[in-house]
């Protein structure tokens, strides 16, 4: 359906996204995970036509949007990272000004209105002002002033970001469920591997402008095969006892943390009595040490020996 | 494009006080500065016997509308000369005045004027009474009055023109700060109505308009007439101010005056999409905009006459500023009353700069947009 063939973005000397390709199917939902600055928000630029790539291309059922964007605009809602909307306005008023922007008028703008506006949890509120708004409320609003015209494709550009656990699961369901409901094909961006690993069917992980994986949840997971993640907690550490681990010639990579040390090392090798030696000797009080059930952070850690969150 | 305008409109109905500091302050400025609504008046010292006071003469000094003739003692009169505080004075008498002057300027020449009409009025009410005085008394009582009659509406009426030669400067402080303050704080309110096109850029507005079935021209059409609907509004509500409710009457030009605002209003527009098109974020236009505008209002010619402006310099950086061309046009066509054919260059002028900065303006902008 929508596909980026060898896509580089350059800046000046900067290369944000490097020979990337993509494909997102029809009615499925596509995670795109990285840490910022990755070049996630460059790639969904590009992807929805509104940022030209240096060079490789964008096709949308097998044609070329770079030059010719209109047949995907029509069908597209974008949701970006910040909160795009009129402050000075009133839900309702932002509602009808982004409708009658794609033609919407009189009673099916209406109609439209308040069918998203129920979608989104905002009906009590639709006469508020916006700058009112707490961030979660702002966030869905966001997110509804892109549905308003229906759009098959919905891209999502971290759209979770500063707000508080209730209203991202408010927002991580309405997703499912737009999905679930009207077959919406949707792009999903965050550096949250939990609302990835929740919503999407099959995941892209970038690093530094470079796709490093990408498959399904599971095909991901399967890069970690050959290995184990061993968790370590304790309620301080010891300087001499994370050299101890860094030397280790068993210890593949590591992610130090304030209160657990993540430790990805071979399978079948067995280390667990030499780490709570060490943590005896050097005095750190250990709390716990088990093998954890792979993750993408852990995926991650492993691909760039860095955390997402880096 | 009308979505845009209504969208920017209902948010100024929200928000009105950007538009409403900018235009009091243009108010009250010009009402302070500029001495508009008799704050102006020249005060002449006058000394003379009682009875004059109440009569003809001290009736007629009290109607001048250029100057406030002060009753003083002789002594007073002339202390004040003495001491600068007055450049001339008055001695009145039955059948004639002195004039007792401190600093030999031009007003001298105009008050002597005044006071001699007065006295010439006089002279001639007295002789028609004597005529008249072999009439009877019910008779006489009806000519005078007829003839004061006469007097308050003439058949025709005779305005005064002074001819001046081309090199001629004339300086009217009241219609220089109304016109300056005006296009000074007029570049703000227009200023600030461009921003949100940046902001917008910033926010992810505009990337939401452009994936829409919008044309990236009527995104900006629609900004911009909301600028320049917002910008044109404060000087009309300027002027409509000064023209009703102080009852300036701008020498009868006064639709002249707005549509020269209207092509002023169009290049500062311009102008502010050029200066949002190169500062990097909010922080640098906040910082530019109060520097830029001040430069502009004193090279340009709002806060003083530019003809008393003597570097070459500032003179040669004035050509570019469109404020300088607005207040030629303006003062051309109030104070020396040119015609339509010289009015047109500073006219065309604002028009091409319009032109210039808008075209470069937007060019910039969208190359920087990602």
């Amino acid at each position: 359906m929508l596909e980026l063939i060898d896509i580089t973005k350059k800046f000046k000397q900067t290369e944000a996204v490097k020979n990337m390709n993509m494909y997102i199917g029809r009615g499925e939902i596509v995670g795109l995970l990285g840490p910022n600055g990755a070049g996630k928000s460059t790639a969904i630029s590009m992807l929805s036509s509104l940022v030209e790539p240096t060079s490789g291309d964008v096709k949308f059922q097998n044609k070329s949007i770079i030059k010719n964007p209109q047949s995907l605009r029509k069908i597209i809602g974008i949701v970006p990272q910040e909160i795009a909307l009129y402050e000075d306005l009133s839900a309702e008023e932002n509602m009808k000004f982004f409708g009658r922007i794609y033609g919407l008028k009189g009673q099916k703008l209406q109609e439209k209105v308040n069918e998203v506006l129920e979608h989104i949890g905002l009906t009590e509120r639709r006469k508020d002002i916006v700058k009112k708004f707490s961030g979660g409320m702002k966030r869905r609003l966001n997110i509804g002033v892109a549905m308003l015209h229906d759009p098959e494709i919905l891209v999502m550009d971290e759209p979770t970001v500063g707000i508080d656990p209730q209203s991202r699961n408010y927002i991580l369901q309405t997703v499912k469920r737009l999905n679930e409901e009207r077959q919406m094909t949707v792009l999903y961006t965050s550096h949250y591997m939990e609302e990835v690993e929740y919503l999407c069917d099959r995941i892209y992980i970038m690093d530094k402008g470079n796709l490093i994986a990408s498959g399904t949840k599971d095909e991901i997971k399967q890069i970690l095969s050959l290995e184990n993640t061993i968790s370590i907690k304790a309620d301080y550490w010891n300087e001499d006892f994370i050299e101890k681990l860094r030397e280790h010639p068993q210890v593949n990579r590591m992610n130090i943390e304030e209160k657990e040390i993540v430790l990805v090392v071979s399978k079948n090798v067995n280390i667990f009595s030499e780490i709570a030696h060490l943590a005896e000797v050097m005095n750190v009080p250990l709390r716990s040490l088990d093998v954890k059930k792979v993750t993408l952070e852990d995926v991650f850690l492993h691909l760039t020996g860095r955390a997402l969150r880096d | 494009m009308k979505g845009i305008f209504l969208a920017r409109l209902t948010s100024f109905f929200r928000s009105p006080g950007t538009f409403l500091l900018f235009t009091g302050m243009s108010i009250v400025f010009t009402l302070i500065l500029g001495g508009v609504g008799g704050y102006d008046k020249i005060t002449v010292p006058v000394s003379g016997d009682e009875s004059l006071q109440t009569e003809f003469i001290g009736e007629a000094l009290e109607e001048s509308d250029v100057y406030n003739f002060k009753w003083q003692e002789v002594e007073d009169l002339k202390e004040t000369i003495r001491r600068g505080n007055a450049e001339a004075g008055v001695i009145l008498k039955e059948n004639g005045y002195e004039m007792i002057v401190g600093i030999d300027s031009s007003n001298v020449q105009m008050i002597e004027q005044t006071v001699a009409d007065i006295y010439v009025n006089k002279i001639q009410e007295e002789n028609i009474s004597e005529l008249l005085r072999t009439e009877n008394e019910e008779e006489r009582e009806e000519l005078l009055m007829a003839y004061q009659e006469a007097k308050e509406n003439p058949v025709f009426g005779i305005t005064n023109r002074t001819f001046h030669s081309s090199d001629a400067f004339i300086f009217d402080r009241s219609l220089h700060s109304i016109f300056g303050f005006t296009l000074f704080f007029v570049i703000y309110t227009i200023c600030y109505t461009v921003l949100p096109i940046f902001t917008q850029k910033g926010n992810g507005v505009w990337d939401r308009m452009i994936l829409s079935p919008l044309k990236k021209s009527e995104m900006y059409i629609g900004n911009l007439i909301y600028s320049f609907f917002e910008g044109y509004l404060q000087i009309l509500v300027i002027f409509f101010v000064f023209r009703y409710l102080v009852g300036f009457d701008f020498n009868g030009e006064l639709p002249g005056i707005l549509l020269i605002m209207a092509v002023y209003s169009f290049a500062i527009v311009s102008l502010a999409i050029f200066i949002t098109s190169v500062v990097k974020n909010i922080q640098q236009f906040n910082a530019a905009l109060p520097i830029l505008s001040v430069s502009m209002a004193m090279i340009g010619g709002a806060f003083w006459p530019i003809e008393i402006v003597q570097s070459e310099f500032l003179l040669t950086l004035s050509k570019i500023n469109p404020l300088t061309y607005g207040m030629e046009a303006l003062n051309g066509l109030v104070l020396y009353n040119q015609p339509i054919q010289e009015l047109l260059k500073p006219i065309s002028i604002l028009i091409l700069m319009g032109v210039i900065f808008m075209g470069v303006g937007i060019h910039l902008m969208e190359r920087r947009h990602i």
